[in-house]
C-alpha cells in the first residue's frame, strides 16, 4: 500500500482480499491525447474537476469522442449548460450496443437535442494549442474544441491482478469463479476489473456496470464472511438517455447472435407509452430477438419518452427466466389508461415476433 | 488466535458492497477497505 499524500509505502498482510479496483477509460493511443482540456469520465474527482473548468473558463465548443452512454449522457450535459457540442462516432450510429435501426433513433434523438452528430468518423488526434487541446482531428474532419470528453469505453483496471499472478480472462478481466473467487487462495474479485457470465450466451463477457457490480460485491462478501452463496451471471442490461428520450438494452444484439452462430427473427414495433388517447402518451419503439424454430427469447431494446425505457425490465426478466416468446404472450402485465395501452409494447412485439419464428 | 484480517482494495460499489456484506456476517472480522480518491460508494 501507498498513502498518496505522504509517499509512505508499507504492506499491509491480509487473511482474505477483496480486489475491486474497478475499470478505467480507454484513452486512445493518438497525438495529443495528454493535452489539457482533454477528460475521461470515470471518478467524482474528474466530474468536479470538469464543472470547475465549466464555471472558470466558460468553454463554447464541446467536442464528445464516443456515442456509447457515457458519450450520449456527457452530450446532454453540455448541451444543457450550452455549449455546442459534436459528437465523433466511428460507427454508423450511435449506442453500438443496439442494433443500428434502434440506434439511428437514438441518433435522431441526439440531433434533435442540439448535438451535431459526426458519423463514421474515427479520432486520429488532437490539435494542441500551448499545451491545451484547440481541436479534434479525425479521419474526415476537424473539429474546433475547448473541452473534449472521451467517452470510448472501459477497460478493466486489473495490472495490480495481473501482477500477483491472477489469471484473466476476457478483455484481461479478472477470472473468478460463480463465488466471486479467482484462482488464488483467499483472493476474491468483482465489479468492474472482473469477468462476468453471459446467461443467455451462456459464455464468458465483460460487462462494466453498478448493477452488477453491486451485486457481485455482495456475493463476495458474504462467502469473505463465511457464508455460501453464489452470482450465476448477467444478461447484459443497460439503460441511459439523451434529453426526453431513453435507451434501453438486453440479451443479445444482432450481430452478437450472428457471431454465436444462432439463426434469429426479430420484430420492431412502434407504440404508445399510455393509452393513445390518453394525455402525455408518448412514442416508445420495441425491438425484440427469438431464436428461429424454438422462440427462446435472445434480447430486446427500447427506444422512446416518458419513461419508455425502463419497460426492458420485463425483457431482461423473460432472459432470465429463459422464457421463449410464445411463452410470453400470456404475461399478465399492467394496464390502466396512464401507463399502458391495453396491449403492453412489450407484448405487440412478442406478438409480431411469433409470427416469423 | 487472532481476529481474521480482511483488506479491501477499491471502496465503489463491489468494494463497499462486498465489506458491509461481510461485516454483517461476521462481526468479529478485522475489515480494512482502501480507496485511492476521496468519495466511497459513488456508483452504489
Amino acid at each position: 500500500m501507498q498513502n498518496l499524500e505522504t509517499g509512505k509505502a508499507w504492506w499491509e498482510p491480509y487473511d482474505q482480499l477483496m480486489v475491486a479496483t474497478g475499470a478505467v477509460p480507454i484513452r486512445p493511443d493518438v497525438s495529443g491525447v495528454d493535452a489539457e482540456g482533454i477528460y475521461g469520465a470515470d471518478t467524482i474527482k474528474t466530474a468536479i474537476n470538469i464543472i470547475e473548468i465549466l464555471d472558470r473558463k466558460q468553454p463554447e465548443r464541446a467536442v464528445v469522442v464516443g456515442g456509447g452512454y457515457i458519450g450520449l449522457e456527457m452530450a446532454e450535459a453540455l448541451v444543457l449548460r450550452g455549449l455546442k457540442v459534436s459528437l465523433v462516432e466511428q460507427a454508423g450510429e450511435v449506442m453500438n450496443t443496439l442494433d443500428a435501426d434502434m440506434g439511428a433513433l437514438v441518433s435522431a434523438a441526439l440531433e434533435e437535442a442540439g448535438v451535431t452528430l459526426c458519423r463514421r468518423e474515427s479520432l486520429q488526434g488532437f490539435d494542441v494549442h500551448n499545451g491545451h487541446v484547440k481541436a479534434v482531428i479525425t479521419d474526415k474532419s476537424e473539429i474546433l474544441a475547448d473541452l473534449v470528453i472521451l467517452g470510448m469505453g472501459v477497460r478493466p483496471n486489473s495490472a495490480l491482478a495481473k501482477q500477483a499472478g491472477i489469471p484473466l480472462g476476457k478483455k484481461d478481466a479478472i477470472k473468478v469463479n460463480d463465488r466471486m473467487q479467482t484462482d488464488i487462495a483467499n483472493i476474491w474479485s468483482a465489479g468492474d476489473c472482473v469477468e462476468s457470465f453471459h446467461l443467455v450466451s451462456k459464455k464468458p463477457f465483460y460487462v462494466a456496470l453498478g448493477t452488477v457490480a453491486n451485486k457481485q460485491g455482495r456475493i463476495a462478501g458474504i462467502n469473505i464472511g463465511g457464508g455460501n452463496a453464489t452470482f450465476p451471471g448477467a444478461v447484459g442490461t443497460a439503460i441511459s438517455k439523451i434529453c426526453e428520450v431513453g435507451v434501453a438494452r438486453t440479451g443479445l444484439q444482432a450481430k452478437e447472435i450472428e457471431n454465436l452462430g444462432l439463426s434469429y427473427v426479430s420484430s420492431k414495433i412502434k407504440s404508445k407509452t399510455r393509452a393513445g388517447y390518453y394525455p402525455d402518451a408518448q412514442d416508445i419503439t420495441v425491438k425484440v430477438l427469438a431464436e428461429s424454430g424454438s422462440g427462446r427469447l435472445l434480447g430486446g431494446q427500447i427506444v422512446g419518452k416518458g419513461g419508455a425505457a425502463k419497460r426492458i425490465d420485463v425483457l431482461a426478466t423473460a432472459l432470465h427466466a429463459g422464457f421463449t416468446v410464445q411463452e410470453m404472450i400470456h404475461l399478465d402485465l399492467s394496464y390502466a389508461p396512464p401507463f399502458s395501452p391495453v396491449w403492453d409494447p412489450v407484448l405487440i412485439a412478442i406478438r409480431q415476433v411469433i409470427k416469423k419464428i | 488466535m487472532s481476529k481474521e484480517r480482511v483488506i479491501v482494495i477499491g471502496g465503489d460499489a463491489a468494494g463497499m458492497s462486498a465489506a458491509s456484506q461481510a461485516r454483517r456476517r461476521d462481526p468479529e472480522l478485522e475489515i480494512i477497505a482502501f480507496e485511492r480518491g476521496a468519495y466511497t460508494s459513488y456508483s452504489a
